[in-house]
């Protein structure tokens, strides 16, 4: 009787729980959804209404927003699950695989504001490239006057985001092919005289799908809505939908806020219509007749796509590198003026100097993200732990963890900004803990949970027979097996952390202000100096990050099963 | 039992020391109590000490475009000051344009939300100050008549002191500093700059693609435009009343036609625009573009001794004069620290930190003070600041335009963001 009246009040705690956890996408999109129909009692705007949704096509350059967006949100996910396959297979049976996670993690850990500066500094018309190449191939004494960067049709946005969703995937797609017998079917295919191509597409890419599917989803909806990003690589005349949303939102006009609302759920609409491309995509290359024409007609030795789609998928990741040694450069250089490849003189001082000006900003960031990673974890092993006690099993619950995912960041965002304004609310340090952590959860979950769920039960068991409580099983037992994961976890959890751009702008109000969010402010002043050294940092402190958790790994892992 | 409360006494004893860390380390939750008013020069009265009374203490949110190094490092020392001097706490909130605080503002305004506001400072000017003015959303007339330092200015000869872009301030925000549009360009590779708005046109189309200008909503961007408008317009004093469509409307056609001959021969073929004056120096410096512009008058020489432009820049303004205004300092109507925000005003606007502005190393924005008016000593020190390479002088800087009204300036806004900001 006791044991049943526990278990439904762990029940109402869980269920309480998730309400609580779920409550800012919800008020968030509310906060959309009511101005975009022109109700806000507040600004006067006391009916709903359809009027805003007549005058969207009034906007000047609205529509190329649009395609934009679309554009751009499609491409760079396609070309970078594209690329990222094309590595996969290529070194799937090499040594080098082993060390690929080693050498993709810190670029994983970069923030997509430090990819985007790269680019620039590389590929502008005095970047880089063009000073390695100047006077003496290009005859070029002075820039050029083209526009490589940022372009009118957004290939420079989808560069980067290709760039930065690279990496990504390879580390999702590695750790799915941890979870089936990949080698064997690729030994499989390798004997049926297929080459790494035909095998990777016919046998393992099928497998491996399913299992990165959600990841593509979420990459999806993030580049398609993507802020920090397109500031920088996206053309001006006119921008990005997202872009556009927040210079709406910006404004001094009272109407504007409508109209942001209203493109704000324009922006739900579209990754709505990029996900269903996607899933017709899906169906065509599903169908079985499709399948039959491509084991026909793949061919199964193709030189050309095993070596020069692969060397251009290097040369990729080679161009990121590339991009963020040249920021690293800009943050010690001095007097470096075109076409000089190299700085005339070095210096400390621009680092000294933004690290004394900025220590309370590099401060506030690392210590919001450290709260926020560990309450992450701990709410997701509270979670899994009393969703396992209670013998909830249902993957629809842990949908609604992805779902502010799947709403662009600036749609819930100015919803949940425009509702804490009209409650008042004024601690912006917790409400920006609060919604961090909504963002970092999901990513947690995806390393955490398989590996708590994955544990032998042989051993819960065992414990459980000596006489161990619950809670001594899960510290004693369960926690030292998965301690690796969990410390990995912990660190990503820090790193997305530290690379939200959209939730501190919002929530923080510029109250409370990240380095991510000043590399963004130095990156539109377009003072490369400073630039590049915010992007030091960006750098440095992720990587610092993942070292300190390799060596905590080492030090904690006392077995493996 | 014994192993258990030691545990427990481990881990308060653990959480405190993060916690300590954490208050030492963070600024924001510092508690810092040095308060000695050193204040000898000014005989205080005693409203004023009651303001000060007040304010000892507070902590103020200093919302102030945050777009250039140097001036947030002028902002941080002169914060760093009044910590020591008033104990009060300024937190300089970086925004990067000031109508989003005016619009934050005002919804707060329309949420009744009228006391405790988010903003209890503000950097502005121009059709920002236009329309808080309009919508009641600045503090009380005449506020800054009450502070000990406003006595070193001289409204009288200087009545540009109490008129932002033509409209009277009503003493509702305080003159922080001047600045007056100006040009530079690389001696080296250009002799003659080009003058007028008539010469820069032909300047930009034989030199396809080496000119550009911030991109309008930006300060200067509109500032440049409103500059071409002014001189290629016949009848100026038309300018100075406000905007009415019907009558009005025509009279920007010359500036329209200006910007259609011109605009495909910008840099990048004016599909992209650099987004502020900044990005303008890394364009001259990297010699994409020949000639560049900013408010601040010692901004190329700033540039040149921080080692971001060549020591062969120089600067230029136009023959028949270019726009000059002053930027003032205000508080709105819903701060709930308003004697904090005066305290620090006051010392924003003395003789020292003027004059640690007006230094070409430091900022370069020149001094709203009235040399006449300050104590000797201090004007032999502002007399022998030296101005820096690239700095016109003030004989060179003589030819002021004044601000069209604030009304113009959405009008040209959003017009050439119809025209020329939101392509085909």
């Amino acid at each position: 009787m006791k044991i049943k009246y526990y278990n439904r009040l762990l029940k109402f705690i869980l269920c309480l729980f998730a309400l609580i956890i779920l409550s800012p996408t919800f008020i968030g999109f509310l906060g959309v959804l009511f101005p975009a129909f022109g109700y806000f009692p507040a600004l006067g705007g006391n009916y709903f209404s359809l009027n805003f949704f007549n005058d969207l096509f009034l906007i000047p350059g609205i529509k190329k927003s649009l395609l934009l967006s679309l554009f751009t949100g499609f491409f760079s996910t396609l070309l970078a699950l594209f690329f990222s396959q094309l590595i996969l297979l290529y070194i799937f049976n090499t040594k080098i695989f082993y060390y690929l996670k080693i050498i993709i993690s810190p670029l994983v850990a970069l923030p997509h504001i430090t990819m985007a500066v790269g680019l620039l500094f590389l590929l502008s018309p005095s970047g880089f490239i063009v000073r390695a190449l100047s006077p003496r191939l290009t005859g070029y004494d002075r820039p050029p006057d083209f526009y490589l960067i940022p372009d009118e049709f957004g290939l420079s946005l989808i560069l980067g985001l290709v760039l930065k969703e690279i990496p990504f995937f390879l580390l999702t797609s590695i750790s799915a092919l941890e979870q089936f017998p990949a080698k064997k079917l690729f030994n499989v295919g390798k004997s049926l005289q297929h080459s790494n191509f035909s095998t990777w597409c016919l046998i393992i890419f099928p497998n491996l799908y399913n299992k990165i599917r959600l990841v593509i989803f979420i990459v999806i909806a993030f580049t398609s809505s993507v802020i920090d990003m397109a500031l920088v690589l996206s053309p001006s005349t006119p921008s990005t939908l997202s872009i556009r949303i927040l210079q709406f939102y910006q404004s001094t006009e009272i109407n504007s806020i409508f109209i942001a609302s209203n493109l704000a759920l324009v922006q739900v609409i579209i990754i709505i219509i990029l996900m269903l491309i996607w899933k017709l995509i899906e169906m065509i290359i599903k169908n079985d007749y499709f399948f039959l024409f491509s084991i026909k007609f793949l061919p199964r030795k193709n030189y050309f796509l095993e070596k020069y789609l692969f060397s251009l998928a290097v040369f990729l990741i080679f161009l990121s590198i590339l991009g963020i040694i040249n920021s690293f450069f800009w943050g010690i250089g001095n007097n470096w003026y075109f076409p000089n490849v190299y700085p005339e003189t070095y210096t400390l001082n621009h680092i000294i100097s933004f690290f004394n000006e900025n220590k309370a900003i590099i401060f506030n960031s690392l210590s919001i993200a450290l709260i926020v990673s560990i309450l992450s974890i701990f709410i997701i092993i509270i979670w899994i732990e009393s969703c396992d006690y209670l013998s909830i099993n249902k993957p629809y619950l842990e949908f609604l963890i992805f779902i502010p995912l799947f709403i662009p960041q600036i749609s819930l965002l100015i919803g949940l900004q425009t509702f804490l304004i009209k409650v008042g609310f004024q601690n912006y340090l917790a409400s920006l803990i609060f919604i961090e952590i909504l963002y970092v959860i999901p990513y947690c979950l995806i390393l955490l949970g398989p590996a708590l769920r994955g544990i032998n039960k042989d051993f819960v068991s065992i414990g459980a027979s000596l006489g161990k409580t619950r809670i001594q099983i899960l510290f004693l037992i369960k926690i030292p097996l998965i301690v690796s994961t969990l410390l990995t976890s912990f660190a990503i959890g820090i790193i997305i952390s530290l690379s939200l751009y959209t939730p501190v702008y919002f929530i923080g109000a510029g109250r409370i202000t990240t380095l991510t969010v000043e590399t963004l402010n130095l990156a539109t002043s377009g003072l490369r100096e400073d630039l590049g050294v915010a992007t030091v940092f960006q750098i440095i402190i992720p990587i610092f990050i993942l070292l300190i958790v390799a060596y905590l790994n080492k030090k904690f892992t006392k077995w493996i099963f | 039992m014994q192993n258990i409360k030691s545990k427990r006494n481990f881990y308060k004893s653990f959480f405190n020391f993060f916690f300590l860390i954490f208050i030492y380390c963070n600024p924001t939750f510092a508690l810092e109590n040095k308060s000695q008013s050193i204040e000898n020069n000014i005989k205080i009265n005693d409203n004023w000490r009651t303001v000060l009374n007040k304010a000892s203490g507070e902590t103020i949110f200093f919302h102030a475009w945050g777009g250039a190094k140097n001036i947030n490092s002028y902002i941080k020392w002169a914060s760093k000051e009044v910590m020591q001097r008033y104990n009060i706490k300024v937190n300089h909130v970086k925004i990067s344009d000031t109508s989003n605080v005016v619009a934050r503002i005002l919804s707060e305004k329309t949420a009744g939300k009228h006391e405790n506001g988010a903003v209890d400072l503000i950097w502005i000017n121009g059709e920002n100050f236009s329309f808080m003015q309009k919508h009641k959303l600045l503090f009380k007339d005449n506020w800054i008549m009450n502070l000990p330092e406003t006595n070193n200015m001289d409204f009288t000869s200087n009545p540009s002191l109490l008129n932002d872009f033509g409209v009277p301030t009503n003493g509702m925000e305080m003159p922080w500093g001047v600045s007056q549009l100006n040009f530079y360009y690389d001696s080296k590779y250009l002799k003659y700059p080009p003058k007028s708005a008539i010469e820069l046109k032909k300047y930009i189309i034989n030199n396809k693609g080496r000119f550009t200008f911030p991109q309008p909503p930006d300060f200067v961007g509109t500032s440049f435009l409103k500059q071409v408008l002014i001189e290629l317009i016949e009848d100026k004093s038309i300018l100075k009343s406000t905007y009415v469509k019907d009558r009005h409307e025509d009279l920007l056609t010359p500036l329209w036609a200006w910007l259609n001959d011109v605009t495909p021969f910008l840099w990048r073929k004016g599909i992209n625009y650099p987004t502020n004056y900044m990005s303008l120096t890394q364009l001259v410096a990297d010699r994409e573009i020949d000639i560049g512009m900013a408010f601040n008058i010692a901004h190329a020489s700033n540039a040149i001794s921080e080692g971001r432009l060549p020591k062969t820049i120089r600067g230029y303004i136009h023959k028949k004069g270019t726009l000059a205004n002053v930027h003032f300092l205000s508080i709105p109507y819903n701060s709930s620290k308003k004697a904090a925000s005066q305290v620090f005003i006051n010392f924003l606007i003395s003789p020292e930190a003027q004059i640690r502005k007006q230094n070409k190393d430091i900022w370069g924005d020149p001094s709203v003070l009235s040399m006449n008016k300050m104590l000797p000593e201090w004007k032999n020190k502002f007399k022998n600041l030296s101005k820096g390479i690239a700095t016109l002088s003030n004989e060179e800087l003589q030819l002021k335009l004044e601000e069209p009204h604030p009304s113009w300036v959405k009008v040209i806004e959003s017009k050439w963001i119809e025209k020329f900001g939101s392509s085909k």
